[in-house]
């Protein structure tokens, strides 16, 4: 993994350094005058060769630095600790909706194969994992909050709701440890749209690909053996055919994060989120190189560390894989 | 098959879009911009007066290539370095897999995106950050393909004649490898045209006037409320042809492995 | 089975759950602005530079002279009850006499030393808005001389002028900071600048209480303010980037008032009845720069065609639903020297035959790079760059749009490798200088520069306009310059727009300085 991650610190230089623009022009803006920014490229030490800009850059990574955003003008790492919370906290809703709808989903669909469970269920996925993640935003957010005014608007709370004391940065769990019902309400309430719209593809990847890991399961024989014994169907389900299709549902989960953290992008731009999604964004627009940097190898970091923690779990589950 | 269907439908739509669209997709009725859905303009105009049937029309040919370019470059890159990889087996093959997995690191979206805004934005750099975020798929998936292959028997036997590696790995591998392959490809057409809406939608992909249906979405997205057509109907375009691609997918894996058949 | 019922179980309840109570209109005392903050990277006033963040300064740091409402002539006195200005030989000597009993929101007094500290502050800092003091008002550091507490007097050399320096000090630049509290938070040499950012230590009505970035700002009132207290307690400015969340929030009273309305969206409002508009003037141009050495647009006959190929109203008209006022000259209406010559408009055929006379009646082919995003009076940079390229390919001209993210475009423009570029421009301190001097001298490495048009009798023009006292002449020198440019330069100005806020009915009292911001003090409910 180490290896992983120092190519991906190669890559992501390399990208962020191909770059054609010059931005120190629009940190300082229009009327940054010669000394300015020659005072500015030392200071970011622009003016070394690449090679040697790259080893300082490793270095510093690994000391946690990860720069100063030519944009905000403050370290990247703490602009990554401010926007961070704000994605783990829809990040992690939306994944546990995918879990909670998408794994029963695809096992009732398997179990009730055929029937109009499974035929809807298979719709919603295909449509679901065909679906591009901006516009369903702005769907929902379209119907449920403008014409239906059910839910609110963009943003993580009520405009006049003031924020818990900063804890965590989740606001669930910030509100909650002070004891704040009005903003705990406020902040889920907040969250039911981002996290669903973020939250359907995976449910969909989710749904599939239980549903086919139980058929898989199903029609295997010692479980046929086991019916033919007469042990209750539920038991049967949830004792072996559960345990077994969970490990090809378990990779689907890990692969499926990454889409959540893309699909963050986008809807965070939808649902005017203040998290790493727009900060990437912004950064990227503002050709804000260190601040890019840093949050695509945060990401990938995230990324991998998650499916590192999936591969133990399936050497747990899957006693034949772990002398692979 | 419905898939075909519908990925047929999109493929006419594109070719022939000049011949179908009622109105060039850059022309501007400014003053009756923004009219709903009428006889003459079936799906409304846009903001600045443009029909827009006609540009989703001419949005499916953008779409269409952004997939089969990404397709054809990640999917030849990526089968090479796979079969290479697999073929080849030792230090090279552990090589050329951890430059997989490095690629494979990062969130698809957001690798997408450096690239794209290190290269500029344009439909061009976000066809080929989109090929560079999908290939490793190809490779690990004609990599797995190889190995099995490679311990078949019958390539010993064409060893035995005396046929060179390469020849092995194009008459041989290849063609065996190919079925998994193809429905990647297919799934991966969708996965394209979603990402590549996607990054137009953020401003990194194709940018106006292009016709191009995540430009269309992004557009329009201020007239939710008021000139709901305006960004649903290209969103709707989206996920249709995307849907269509993954069926099709579905349907060709279906129709490839009869295992699989029996259980899906 | 059962998690999943729990899940309906949840999601229903939180649809119906008790709402907390700001979802209905906001609190009496309590102002919520809703508009784009992401460009909010600092609200420290040696370094604010943004839109949005010289909005929140210029309500929370007190400057020593003002602008009041609209008017952008007459400087009022702020913290400086009294000024003079005197000719010392080598240099300008501008006395400055502070109001007494003011104090600082941290309760400290305000005094000369935290005067000098503020503007020393600034040019030590060297940040965005440094240029103001250095550049134009040729302020060192130490220029700035504390008298006794009440009195500061500084230096100016004899090249600036004292009347541009005053005109710099009403904007957030000239905002006064405590120094005790600025130096108590001082980290590093950073003269406070780390703990400034996202906290205040001003004499203004309102104190800073808290930015979250992308997400808000919220002002209270300043309990030691010296002046009258405000009549709304608190402001929140809330960061709503989608601009028809901005307007639905009006509508139902969510926002009080909505900065970014786009042309359909105001129009969509006025049959609204809880909600009315209000036009804000603004200083910007919205231009389209032609690089002068590039042919064929060094022939001054083609640069003509294309003026005259141009529906400036239609744009006007159909873009902005009226929202702009059609200027072709360089400087803008408000600004003293505004010259409202607007001679041209769309003339198909007197373009061709411009283009005929040039030995171009085939037409040519041209690009033009046009920023991201919305451009200023609501409509995209796209969509006038589309509409200007349906204009000119009537002339035969055939324009290729390349929309480039707004730091690249600047990269490529100040290369001085753009052809057509489309783009605006906002003058930093209320002076025609501001925008003469960067549209007419090559040599100020300004606009002038970037388009490679160089003419020394627009330069000496604009130099000669820049330091003359005498109203009457200087009347004369602008209008001759901006007649000048406007058919021999390499500018086609395409109009000055205005920005539309959406307010309830009931909000009164709010007024936009064109150099873009508001007072909160002055609103009532």
């Amino acid at each position: 993994m180490g290896l992983v991650l120092l190519g991906v610190s190669v890559l992501t230089f390399f990208i962020a350094h191909v770059v054609p623009a010059d931005p120190v022009l629009v940190a300082l803006g229009e009327h940054a005058r010669e000394d300015q920014i020659q005072a500015y490229r030392h200071a970011y030490g622009l003016d070394r060769p690449v090679g040697v800009q790259y080893l300082i850059y490793v270095h510093r990574l690994l000391a946690g630095d990860f720069g100063i955003s030519i944009r905000t003008r403050r370290p990247v790492a703490e602009d990554l600790g401010e926007f961070l919370p704000a994605t783990v906290e829809l990040g992690g809703t939306a994944w546990l909706v995918a879990l909670l709808l998408g794994i029963p989903a695809g096992i009732l669909s398997a179990l009730y194969k055929d029937r109009i469970f499974d035929h809807l269920s298979r719709i919603g996925s295909l449509i679901g994992a065909s679906m591009p993640v901006f516009w369903l935003g702005l769907l929902l957010l379209g119907s449920f909050y403008y014409r239906l005014r059910w839910l609110p608007g963009p943003g993580r709370l009520d405009i006049s709701a003031i924020p818990p004391p900063l804890r965590t940065g989740l606001l669930l769990i910030d509100s909650a440890l002070a004891g704040d019902g009005a903003v705990f309400w406020s902040a889920l309430r907040h969250l039911v749209l981002p996290a669903l719209t973020l939250g359907l593809f995976s449910t969909a990847v989710i749904a599939r690909m239980t549903r086919s890991a139980m058929l898989e399961v199903l029609y295997q024989d010692y479980i046929r053996t086991a019916r033919a014994k007469g042990l209750a169907r539920a038991r049967i389900v949830l004792r072996h055919a559960l345990r077994n299709a969970m490990i090809p549902t378990l990779t689907i989960v890990g692969i499926s994060f990454g889409n959540l953290l893309s699909g963050a992008v986008l809807t965070e731009t939808v649902f005017a989120w203040p998290g790493l999604g727009r900060y990437a964004t912004t950064s990227a627009i503002s050709l804000d190189f260190p601040a890019v940097m840093g949050v695509t190898i945060v990401a990938a970091v995230i990324y991998t560390t998650i499916n590192l923690a999936i591969d133990l779990l399936y050497a747990r589950l899957d006693p034949r894989v772990r002398y692979e | 098959m419905l898939g075909a269907v519908i990925v047929l439908l999109y493929a006419l739509a594109a070719l022939a879009a000049p011949l179908l669209a009622p109105h060039p997709p850059l022309t501007q009725y400014l003053e009756e911009r923004l009219a709903p859905p009428s006889a003459q303009f079936p799906l409304g105009l846009d903001q600045l007066g443009r029909d827009i049937f006609s540009r989703l029309l001419f949005g499916a040919r953008l779409s269409l290539m952004v997939g089969l370019v990404v397709v054809v470059i990640a999917g030849v890159l990526g089968t090479v370095v796979g079969m290479a990889a697999g073929f080849a087996g030792g230090r090279v093959d552990h090589a050329l897999m951890r430059v997989t997995d490095i690629f494979f690191a990062f969130p698809s979206l957001i690798l997408a995106m450096a690239i794209a805004a290190a290269l500029g934005p344009s439909l061009t750099n976000a066809m080929i950050a989109i090929a560079m975020v999908t290939w490793p798929v190809y490779a690990r998936l004609s990599r797995a393909q190889t190995l099995v292959l490679v311990r078949q028997e019958f390539l010993e036997a064409a060893r035995a004649v005396g046929a060179g590696d390469l020849h092995i790995l194009a008459r041989h591998v290849l063609p065996n490898a190919l079925s998994p392959l193809v429905v990647q490809a297919s799934f991966n057409m969708g996965d394209a045209i979603l990402i590549a809406a996607g990054l137009s939608f953020i401003g990194f992909g194709a940018h106006p006037p292009t016709p191009e249906w995540g430009v269309m979405v992004s557009e329009g997205r201020d007239y939710i409320t008021t000139q709901w057509w305006v960004p649903t109907f290209p969103g709707l375009a989206i996920l249709m042809a995307v849907t269509g691609f993954n069926l099709l997918g579905d349907g060709i894996r279906d129709m490839l492995d009869p295992r699989l058949r029996r259980a899906g | 089975m059962r998690i999943r019922i729990a899940v309906v179980v949840m999601l229903v309840g939180v649809l119906f759950a008790p709402q907390t109570p700001s979802r209905a209109a906001t609190a009496s005392d309590t102002l919520v602005y809703v508009n784009d903050i992401s460009d909010m990277i600092s609200l420290d006033p040696a370094v604010v530079y943004e839109f949005s963040g010289v909005l929140v300064a210029q309500n929370v740091y007190d400057t020593l002279v003002t602008f009041e409402g609209e008017d952008l002539t007459t400087i009022k006195p702020r913290l400086a009850q009294s000024w003079t200005i005197r000719d010392a030989g080598l240099t300008w000597k501008v006395t400055f006499k502070l109001r007494p009993g003011v104090k600082f929101s941290t309760g400290r007094p305000v005094t000369a030393k935290a005067v000098a500290f503020s503007f020393d502050r600034v040019i030590a800092l060297n940040k965005s808005p440094a240029f103001l003091f250095k550049e134009v008002a040729g302020l060192n550091e130490g220029d700035t001389i504390p008298v006794g507490d009440d009195t500061v007097v500084v230096s100016l050399p004899k090249t600036a002028s004292p009347l541009a320096f005053l005109n710099i000090l009403t904007f957030s630049v000239g905002g006064i900071v405590d120094p005790e509290e600025a130096m108590a938070h001082q980290s590093g040499a950073d003269r406070g600048e780390a703990w400034l950012r996202n906290h205040s230590a001003g004499a203004g009505p309102y104190v800073l209480e808290r930015w979250d970035p992308q997400s808000r700002a919220v002002l209270v009132a300043n309990p030691n303010y010296w002046g009258p207290k405000p009549r709304l307690s608190r402001v929140i400015i809330q960061h709503v980037p989608e601009t028809s969340t901005q307007k639905f929030m009006l509508e139902t009273g969510d926002a009080d008032i909505a900065a970014d309305l786009t042309p359909e969206q105001a129009q969509d409002l006025t049959s609204k009845a809880d909600v009315k508009l209000q036009d804000g003037k603004l200083l910007q141009l919205v231009y389209v720069g032609m690089n002068v050495k590039q042919p064929p647009l060094d022939n001054v006959k083609v640069r003509e065609a294309i003026r005259w190929s141009i529906d400036y109203d239609g744009i006007i008209r159909s873009l902005l639903r009226g929202g702009a006022r059609k200027v072709q000259t360089i400087v803008p209406e408000g600004l003293f020297g505004f010259n409202s010559s607007a001679p041209f408009q769309q003339d198909i055929a007197k373009a061709k035959a411009l283009l005929a006379e040039a030995g171009l009646a085939g037409g040519f082919a041209v690009e033009m790079l046009v920023p991201t995003g919305p451009a200023p009076g609501g409509p995209k940079w796209s969509d006038i760059a589309a509409k200007i390229q349906s204009d000119l390919a009537k002339a035969g001209i055939k324009v290729d749009i390349k929309e480039t993210v707004q730091a690249q475009l600047l990269g490529v423009y100040r290369a001085q490798k753009g052809q057509m570029v489309m783009i605006l421009w906002g003058p930093d301190f209320p002076d025609p200088d501001g925008n003469a001097t960067p549209f007419s001298d090559y040599a100020a490495h300004s606009i002038a520069w970037r388009n490679q048009y160089n003419d020394t009798a627009a330069a000496t023009l604009a130099k000669q306009a820049a330091l003359e006292p005498d109203l009457t002449k200087r009347r004369t020198l602008y209008k001759q310059l901006t007649d000048k440019v406007l058919h021999e330069g390499p500018y086609i100005v395409l109009y000055q727009p205005t920005k539309r806020f959406g307010l309830r009915q009931n909000v009164q009292g709010f007024v936009w300085n064109p150099m873009a911001y508001t007072e909160f003090r002055t609103v009532s409910k």
